[in-house]
């Protein structure tokens, strides 16, 4: 049939890009509609229980602050919390939870059902419906069409999906999932380039068969911070994840049943992560190494399934039971699920704007996975943009796109429509090279207004953060106003507090410079500086000890700047520009850079093609250039 | 790509010409001037002024005339001028090297012409030919780069990159992969490695050296009292029938220089007016000017005269350049004629004796002079770099000291990794670009990453 309701947003896939979308478009007042191949899965995650770590930590506290539910999510169901690189600097710290995969994804299929302008159906898409380029609705298997004027594609991991474990393979789109195997030839029908990207996951163990005695503990921090700033009474357990090691029989035992591995026998062509190897992949890349670590982590806070991180492989059942069994503390061990590999359809992501639309057909928006990703927190911000976007493409609103200054997202993003990928593709902090200004810390400061102004921020959430602003800034000139003289009453507490003494006038703000003093123990000596908490403690410290790096971060970003805001029109003719190669004009035209500054990232594309660029711009669509002098 | 930064460069060339220009545009020209000039004036437009160019002591660098020219009515269009000096590397580079000091950067090949298109001074017919130069000199840049860079030299630089970007990506797998167990270098291996580096950096910049000995020319100063024969030396050395005077038009300076070439190798004698002038017995020499001309060069050759006894002034001059440290040969001339001079009061390693009227013992001066220049180097070890590249590879020098003193301070890697970034910019101002991509493949290919 088709459905009498029409919709302003469709989501297709219910997994974690999807449900950013659909959350995100509902919450902008869009008449939403989620479709998704089983509603018990939505939310699920499909590899490791755990939400954040490096680079990723940044990516939910962004989504948090676009108004997503991620983080809010881990907040009530994560089993344990810890900050990762506590020992570097503030830049590269990265929070990251175990999660109760249950728990998590059952208060996010709750969270969808009570969300208002949200409905939520159980049906598989298989084509996607466009009139002039248009988007105009969806096809799904039970023959129901639904109109509407934006789609958001999230398909994950599950067109055409096929799973390997040893020599056996069956179509899935995630281990005990249907696939979808009709919607990526509707993709290609519309001229899309579509391939194959692969990933694999580890097998699950029965806790009761696990010796955890001779493992070593693993707990969170003991005093944890929760993702969201806007969660309160945060209150969660700590419960330990175990660390066991592979050793040298189990080295041989995978290296000897390489031929029952389908990556190796050839069944399985496609690229899967260099970050994220099999542990066949670590064996014979890595042969020096004698062992390797593996996290055996909690699923779920009831079950006795085990993740066994570190173990991702795609061997045969009786390979698997093998080599696990040959680790100390697992010797007596039962696989609940095996680890398998999974090849699947993802789309060119060179073919989005950074709006995540699709240059080709208005309306249609892709997230997460399908654009060649891999991650719960890549998909989130994804679909948090997606969602945004489609939202404000229906309402006619100016596009959200957030820069490389501005947010990992963005980072991501352009990465993602700038360069593609040749492997699923996920976010290091080295990837971002702003890392200094975009730290997870400050996540809410630098994104609020941004996003308050874009009105995905409540009135009220963004009061909280104008108020920590305001904190900061107020003990900030406290503290540059302050000035110790050099007595030797002062100089004898500034020993105290093992810092050098001062020869000159000297404001507070320098003495927080100094590595060994902290606002704290200055308060010790400057008694009559006011309490403060301890995130408003962490800023200042952090901008005042790191000031030098930062404003030279400040600087290059202005550099950059410039080149971004050196705007490409949409309907640029590449063909007018003498001097270009066309090698270099190929690529120009293939991916359309919106700025001069994306055309510089593109790979290939050289400097002195860039110079002409700029010099044929100028003359071309900026006159207030040459008005001005 | 159109920026603010005040651009200078050598716009003659570095060919032995009489004089160099150097051309310097850009927002802050005016006082960039105002710190190099020797004279605090009110510049004003299309004006010239007299003076000298002054190192950050106020030592003088080079006499010259500056041509003052002020937005929009210049020919980039910003406000600029132009420095006229004393032809040939040493002094133009000396300049150009001073205005780095103070705030310049070096141009981009083109850019000059290209701020002058932006700026709206030429029209579009001549700004397509301009973005045809533009392409070309970058192809020829590019070209002329690969020259420079191949074989040896090449592999070298190749070498110090990647084992720059080992470090790097160490530095990144420890940052992103806190949980990983990976091999972890000590403090003293990181700062040996980070000292290996350094050390092949500056023996690039040493070869570069004779580079610019073999490309550049050596700089020889010939100092003496008057009537020891410095002009006849001159004369033989430079063939006199080819020793051209130069004037330059519409000024009184009469200082220029002589080329010509030993084994191959070009020579260039400064002051060479001066010399012919000032050997007139009737003139006598200034210390001082010898000393000027004793800075400004490679090789100092000192000349006396073997018919007489040391001279007091012989002696002042000996004493003067104990106390440097140049390379210099002693010529002893007039052999022909009684030798009086005691040789061993000379205190000298490289003494040559020589006769200007017979030419005996000049074939024996020429190969000393070889000698000292270029020593035994191999040909294979010789580089070429331009101004900008130099600087790149002082700039990476110093900010390998920088990370060594990182390393020694436990800095904060994510820290670390804005200071080596750097390094490798500088380092890729002289081979060309890598990206970030290479830092990621070097670290998934050395690290064994992923839960
Ligand atoms: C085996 C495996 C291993 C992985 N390993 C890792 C890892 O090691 N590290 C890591 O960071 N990430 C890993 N991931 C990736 C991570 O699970 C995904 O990146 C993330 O879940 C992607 O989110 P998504 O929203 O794009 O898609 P998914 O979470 O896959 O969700 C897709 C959703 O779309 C729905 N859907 C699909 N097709 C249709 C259709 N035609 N009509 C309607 N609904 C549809 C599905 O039902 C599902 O709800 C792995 C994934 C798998 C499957």
């Amino acid at each position: 049939m088709i459905y009498p309701k029409k919709y302003d947003v469709i989501v297709v896939g219910g997994g974690h890009a999807g449900c950013e979308a659909a959350l995100i478009s509902a919450r902008l007042g869009c008449d939403t509609l989620m479709l998704t191949i089983a509603i018990d899965s939505i939310g699920a995650m499909s590899c490791n229980p755990a939400i954040g770590g490096l680079a990723k930590g940044h990516l939910v506290k962004e989504v948090d602050v676009f108004g997503g539910e991620m983080a809010r999510n881990i907040d009530e169901t994560g089993l344990q919390f810890k900050i990762l690189n506590k020992s570097k600097g503030p830049a590269v710290w990265s929070s990251r939870a175990q999660a109760d995969m249950v728990a998590y994804k059952y208060r996010m299929k709750t969270v969808l059902e009570h969300q208002e302008h949200l409905d939520t159906k159980q049906e598989m898409v298989d084509e996607i419906l466009v009139e002039d380029n248009k988007i105009v609705g969806i096809k799904t298997n039970v023959g129901n069409e639904y109109l509407c004027r934006s789609v958001v594609i999230t398909t994950g991991t599950f067109m055409k999906g096929k799973i390997f474990i040893g020599l056996n393979e069956y179509e899935a789109g995630r281990a005990w999932e249907p696939p979808s195997l009709k919607l990526s030839d509707s993709l290609r029908n519309l001229g899309f380039r579509v391939s194959r990207l692969k990933t694999g996951t580890t097998p699950r163990l029965d806790a009761r068969t696990i010796n955890f005695d001779v493992l070593t503990t693993q707990p969170g921090d003991d005093d944890p911070i929760p993702f969201s700033f806007r969660t309160e009474n945060f209150n969660r357990p700590n419960i330990p994840c175990y660390l066991a090691y592979t050793n040298e029989k189990t080295h041989d035992i995978i290296l000897s049943n390489l031929d029952q591995s389908p990556l190796y026998s050839g069944m399985v062509s496609s690229l899967g992560p260099r970050y994220c190897p099999s542990i066949e992949d670590k064996v014979v890349k890595f042969f020096e190494k004698k062992k390797h670590q593996i996290f055996l982590e909690p699923q779920d806070a009831n079950s006795t399934e085990i993740y066994a991180d570190g173990l991702h492989t795609s061997l045969g059942y009786e390979v698997q039971l093998n080599f696990l069994r040959s680790m100390k503390g697992l010797e007596e061990v039962e696989i609940m699920r095996p680890g398998y590999a999974i090849e699947y359809d993802f789309v060119d992501p060179t073919q989005l704007k950074h709006t995540l639309e699709t240059k080709k057909i208005k309306g249609l928006f892709m997230a997460g996975q399908i654009n060649g990703t891999s991650g719960y927190e890549e998909a989130a911000a994804q679909g948090a943009v997606a969602g945004i976007n489609a939202s404000f493409f229906v309402q006619k609103k100016e596009p959200f796109i957030l820069g490389r200054d501005e947010a990992y997202t963005g980072v991501l993003i352009d990465d993602l429509v700038t360069k593609g990928t040749k492997e699923p593709y996920r976010m290091f902090t080295s990837r971002a090279e702003y890392r200094l200004i975009l730290r997870e810390d400050n996540t809410q400061l630098r994104l609020a207004e941004k996003s308050f102004n874009a009105g995905l921020m409540r009135k009220e959430d963004y009061a909280i953060v104008k108020e920590q602003i305001r904190k900061i800034d107020e003990i900030k000139k406290t503290l540059k106003n302050r000035f110790l003289v050099p007595t030797p009453e002062t100089n004898n507490k500034l020993l105290s507090i093992n810092t050098d003494i001062i020869k000159t006038k000297t404001d507070l703000a320098k003495l927080i410079r100094r590595v060994e003093v902290s606002y704290d123990t200055l308060r010790t000596i400057v008694t009559d500086l006011p309490p403060i908490d301890k995130f408003t403690k962490q800023e200042i410290e952090i901008d005042f000890k790191y000031e030098g790096y930062l404003s030279l971060q400040r600087q290059q970003i202005e550099k950059f700047k410039k080149y971004e805001t050196l705007k490409i029109p949409d309907d640029f003719d590449y063909n007018n520009v003498n001097g270009l190669s066309n090698e270099v004009k190929g690529k120009l035209m293939d991916i359309r850079p919106v700025s001069v500054g994306q055309a510089l990232r593109i790979q290939g594309v050289t400097p002195a093609a860039i110079s002409i660029l700029i010099i044929y711009l100028r003359k071309h669509s900026d006159k207030r250039f040459k008005i001005a002098n | 790509m159109y920026d603010n930064d005040t651009i200078a460069a050598i716009a003659t060339g570095y060919t032995s010409s009489a004089i160099g220009i150097i051309r310097v545009s850009g927002k802050n020209s005016i006082a960039i001037l105002k710190k190099v000039f020797s004279k605090d004036i009110d510049f004003e437009a299309n004006r010239v002024y007299y003076g000298h160019i002054l190192d950050k002591n106020g030592t003088i660098i080079d006499e010259v005339l500056v041509s003052v020219f002020m937005a929009p009515r210049s020919y980039t269009g910003e406000n600029s001028f132009e420095v006229n000096c004393h032809g040939g590397y040493v002094v133009l580079n000396a300049v150009l090297e001073r205005l780095f000091e103070v705030g310049a950067r070096m141009a981009l090949p083109g850019e000059f012409t290209k701020r002058a298109y932006l700026n709206g001074k030429i029209d579009l017919s001549q700004a397509e030919a301009i973005s045809k130069i533009i392409s070309s000199k970058s192809k020829r840049a590019l070209s002329v780069a690969q020259r420079q860079l191949s074989g040896k030299f090449s592999n070298k630089l190749d070498k110090i990159r990647e084992s720059i970007i080992f470090i790097m990506a160490e530095n990144e797998v420890v940052i992103d992969h806190p949980e990983e167990e990976l091999s972890n270098t000590t403090k003293q291996e990181k700062v040996n490695k980070l000292l290996s580096i350094k050390e092949k950096l500056q023996s690039i910049l040493k070869s570069s050296e004779f580079g610019n000995y073999l490309f550049e020319g050596i700089v020889l100063s010939l100092v003496g009292r008057p009537n020891v024969g410095k002009s006849s030396l001159l004369n033989i050395l430079t063939g006199l029938e080819r020793a051209i005077v130069t004037d330059i038009p519409g000024t009184t300076r009469d200082v220029i220089s002589e080329q010509f070439t030993i084994r191959g190798i070009p020579f260039t004698i400064l002051d060479t007016a001066g010399i012919r002038k000032t050997d007139d017995p009737i003139e006598s020499i200034g210390v001082s000017k010898s000393k000027e001309a004793i800075k400004n060069s490679d090789i100092v050759v000192a000349i006396f005269d073997g018919s007489k006894d040391l001279q007091e002034e012989d002696i002042r001059i000996i004493e003067d350049l104990q106390k440097i440290d140049k390379k210099i040969v002693a010529v002893v001339n007039k052999i022909d004629k009684k030798i009086i001079l005691d040789k061993n009061r000379l205190n000298f390693k490289n003494i040559v004796e020589v006769s200007c009227t017979t030419k005996k013992g000049i074939i024996e001066l020429e190969d000393m002079l070889s000698k000292l220049s270029l020593g035994d180097i191999n040909d294979a070890d010789i580089v070429s770099l331009n101004a900008k590249q130099k600087n790149s590879l002082k700039n990476s020098i110093e900010i390998c000291d920088l990370l060594i003193h990182d390393v020694k301070k436990d800095i904060d890697p994510a820290l670390f990794a804005v200071d080596i970034a750097n390094l490798v910019d500088e380092l890729d101002e002289i081979v060309g670009r890598i990206t970030n991509e290479d830092m990621l493949d070097s670290m998934f290919k050395n690290f064994c990453i992923g839960k």
